[in-house]
């Protein structure tokens, strides 16, 4: 299969910020990637360097073998982009915006008809087609954002975290689109910090963090980074600080993170570890309110990789 | 074609806010009025008994023949009043604006003219005013004719030395009908520039809105550099700007969409000013249709191009806003919009007659108030394109090297 997307030591720096530190990834055609990683990993200003909008400070990446760097219009050309944030015009209705879109992307007449008509199906907003997006829910808003990306056909498609902030039903209805465009053949770069999204949808991850990737594979290779290792979530009645470096030195605990009130830890087998960390609670005057245990997922692997919770 | 798809699609997101027809229609010509009216109220009435142009009579040739025949003729003039004055009271005559202008006789005048040898007049009056350019072209009929006149008494007096040679009569018709068509009026009269304090108060002939329909067109189109300047900053806070970068559109493309609508925008606004000017307030625009089109379209252009550059060189609303009206106070104070840049100061009339919105004005005043024709809005027009692709060039460099 050929390389739909290969990127190969991009870097991009703002000043002395290096936002992004030579990141190399492939993905063949017809497949779903997925970048997770936590806010101010590198996954967007990596994007938007595929997408154009950002120029790599080293490094290139090519689209359906056309570099970013060289041949940016055949690059662009193949790709749809669907952004972070909404963009679309408000005071314009979906079939407007579309069709504004389809323009852009070069089509006309009967085929951009044709074609937003299509699109309008898919997206699910073919009876509010009139409706100026300004009316819509924000999971609608995201549909047509969406949409407006599918017009031309892209060859690949990226999407930077198309489901932040919606209803349930919308995002069950954007990842069934995913799924869908993938079944018709189109290669899927797909951001998200959600775990479950990147399991469900993709046949490979690459994890990032601090502008690097520092883990690649699909998912099940990406799990057994972890080994035998459980992920343990806990909440305490108080802050953690008091209690946190005695479990750190706890046998069996390999790594820990503490967010919002709640502690995470990697044990090695949580039926011995947690009378000891409940001990070491008590001793502190700390009570512990829950406990949440986790076979190995992308969060435990996270976890492993970087001593952080991924939702940071 | 994409340029003219993102244009058309700016001009029907402008042209939904009903907010914008205020500030495009109804605040310009409300300001037209009130400026117009403004002027009429501030233009000295006591002449009024007499709407003649009053002129400098200034006659070195007391006695002569043709001197005062010339003054006879121009005493009977419909638009010229003569008003005598001594040498030395000419220039200060012309300066406070007790006279429009003066017609020097110079000494031996009739003798020089008599004797077939060439002798000048002298104006001391600034063709760039209306009056200046009025008395200019009331002088020449009859001074043509009184050369013309003089030629054949002369030729005739040489032929009737021999009244018996017909052919030498018709010799002397033949020469004296070729002295006339070959005489070139403009320079029987030499011009010499006058200098005037008063200007302003006649500056734009006999219509105070020859001064303000062209002002408050031109201080209006300046004002769209609100909205030309905000295109691009609207369409980064929506992220489309974003969108439209990942598709296969250049940058000058994008600009160049932009600065299309924002034409259209800034004509259609000039169009239905002139169209008031001229049907309403009686401002000749007509007097040059497509001199007033292709000054229109420049300005146009212009306005739009330096918009987009503000665009690509602030971050939000609020600087736009911060930058436009920057620039609209200085383009039209030193353009001339609010009052004629010849009754300013040497300095700031220089500097203001780089403006482009000074440009703009020049164009407009010879077609209003100099009564000049197409050929007088040539420079003003490429001097404003100039700048128009000037700021076009600068705002895609910029919008290339912008952080979207």
């Amino acid at each position: 299969m050929s390389k739909a997307i290969e990127v190969n030591n991009l870097k991009k720096s703002f000043g002395e910020l290096q936002a992004v530190q030579g990141v190399s990834f492939s993905a063949e055609a017809g497949e779903v990637l997925s970048l997770l990683g936590p806010n101010g990993a590198g996954k967007s200003t990596t994007i938007s360097m595929l997408s154009g909008l950002l120029t790599p400070s080293e490094g290139d990446a090519s689209i359906m073998g056309h570099s970013i760097s060289r041949e940016p219009l055949l690059a662009k050309a193949a790709l749809g982009v669907v952004p972070q944030d909404i963009a679309l015009y408000p005071d314009l209705s979906a079939r407007e915006n579309l069709d504004f879109w389809g323009k852009m992307y070069g089509l006309r007449g009967g085929a951009l008809k044709i074609r937003v008509d299509e699109v309008l199906e898919i997206i699910g907003l073919s009876d509010r087609q009139k409706d100026k997006v300004s009316t819509f829910s924000g999971g609608m808003k995201r549909r047509v954002n969406i949409g407006a990306a599918l017009l031309h056909k892209p060859k690949v498609i990226i999407m930077d975290e198309p489901t932040v902030g919606i209803d349930p039903q919308s995002r069950r209805h954007i990842l069934e689109n995913v799924k869908q465009l993938n079944a018709q053949g189109m290669t899927v770069l797909y951001t998200t910090h959600y775990m479950e999204e990147a399991a469900e949808l993709s046949n490979h991850i690459a994890i990032m963090d601090m502008g690097k990737v520092i883990a690649y594979g699909t998912h099940d290779e990406l799990i057994r980074m972890v080994g035998e290792q459980t992920r343990i979530e806990v909440t305490l009645n108080m802050e953690a600080e008091k209690v946190l470096s005695s479990w750190r030195s706890t046998e069996g605990v390999s790594k820990i993170d503490s967010l919002d009130g709640k502690v995470t830890a990697l044990v090695d087998d949580s039926n011995r570890v947690l009378p000891r960390l409940f001990e070491a609670a008590s001793k502190h005057g700390v009570r512990i309110t829950s406990v949440d245990i986790q076979e190995p997922n992308l969060e435990t692997v996270f976890l492993h990789l970087t001593g952080r919770a991924l939702r940071d | 074609m994409r340029i003219l798809d993102i244009a058309l699609k700016d001009l029907s997101q402008i042209f939904r806010d009903k907010r914008i027809l205020l500030f495009l229609v109804a605040m310009p010509i409300v300001f037209t009025l009130f400026m117009g009216f403004a002027y009429k109220s501030g233009k000295n009435n006591d002449a009024a008994k007499d709407n003649r142009i009053p002129l400098g009579w200034v006659n070195n040739d007391a006695n002569g023949l043709v001197s005062r025949q010339l003054f006879e003729m121009l005493s009977d003039s419909d638009s010229l009043r003569l008003v005598e004055l001594t040498p030395n009271a000419v220039d200060e005559s012309v300066r406070k604006g007790e006279v429009a202008g003066a017609l020097i006789v110079p000494l031996g005048y009739s003798e020089q003219l008599s004797a077939g040898r060439e002798a000048q007049l002298t104006l001391v009056a600034d063709l760039n005013s209306a009056q200046g350019q009025s008395i200019f072209q009331s002088l020449r009929t009859p001074v043509t004719q009184l050369m013309s006149a003089v030629e054949i008494a002369r030729l005739s007096a040489e032929t009737l030395g021999k009244p018996n040679d017909a052919s030498e009569l018709n010799e002397t018709f033949a020469s004296a009908s070729q002295s006339w068509s070959a005489s070139d009026s403009a320079s029987l009269v030499k011009v010499e520039l006058a200098v005037k304090d008063n200007f302003l108060g006649d500056w734009y002939g006999d219509n105070p809105y020859n001064q303000a329909s062209p002002g408050i067109l031109v201080q209006f189109a300046i004002m769209s550099l609100v909205t030309s300047g905000q295109i691009l900053v609207q369409e980064r806070k929506s992220r489309t700007l974003q969108r439209m970068m990942s598709t296969s559109l250049r940058p000058w493309e994008i600009i160049a969409g932009h600065t299309l609508a924002m034409f259209g925008v800034v004509f259609f606004q000039i169009a239905l000013l002139v169209v008031f000017g001229q049907l309403v307030v009686g401002v000749d625009y007509m007097n040059a249709p497509l001199g007033t089109l292709l000054i229109s379209v420049a300005l146009s252009l212009w306005v739009a191009a330096m918009g987009l550059l503000i665009g690509t060189l602030v971050k939000d609303d609020s600087q736009v806003v911060l930058f436009a009206l920057l620039a609209m106070f200085i383009l039209s104070a030193l353009g001339g919009t609010w009052f004629p840049l010849e009754v300013s100061s040497g300095a700031f009339a220089t500097i203001g007659k780089l403006m482009p919105s000074a440009w703009a004005m020049n164009g407009y005043q010879n077609i209003l108030i100099r009564g000049l024709g197409l050929e007088s809005v040539w420079l003003p027009t490429l001097a404003l394109l100039a700048y128009a692709l000037g700021f076009f060039v600068l705002a895609v460099w910029r919008f290339r090297k912008m952080d979207v």
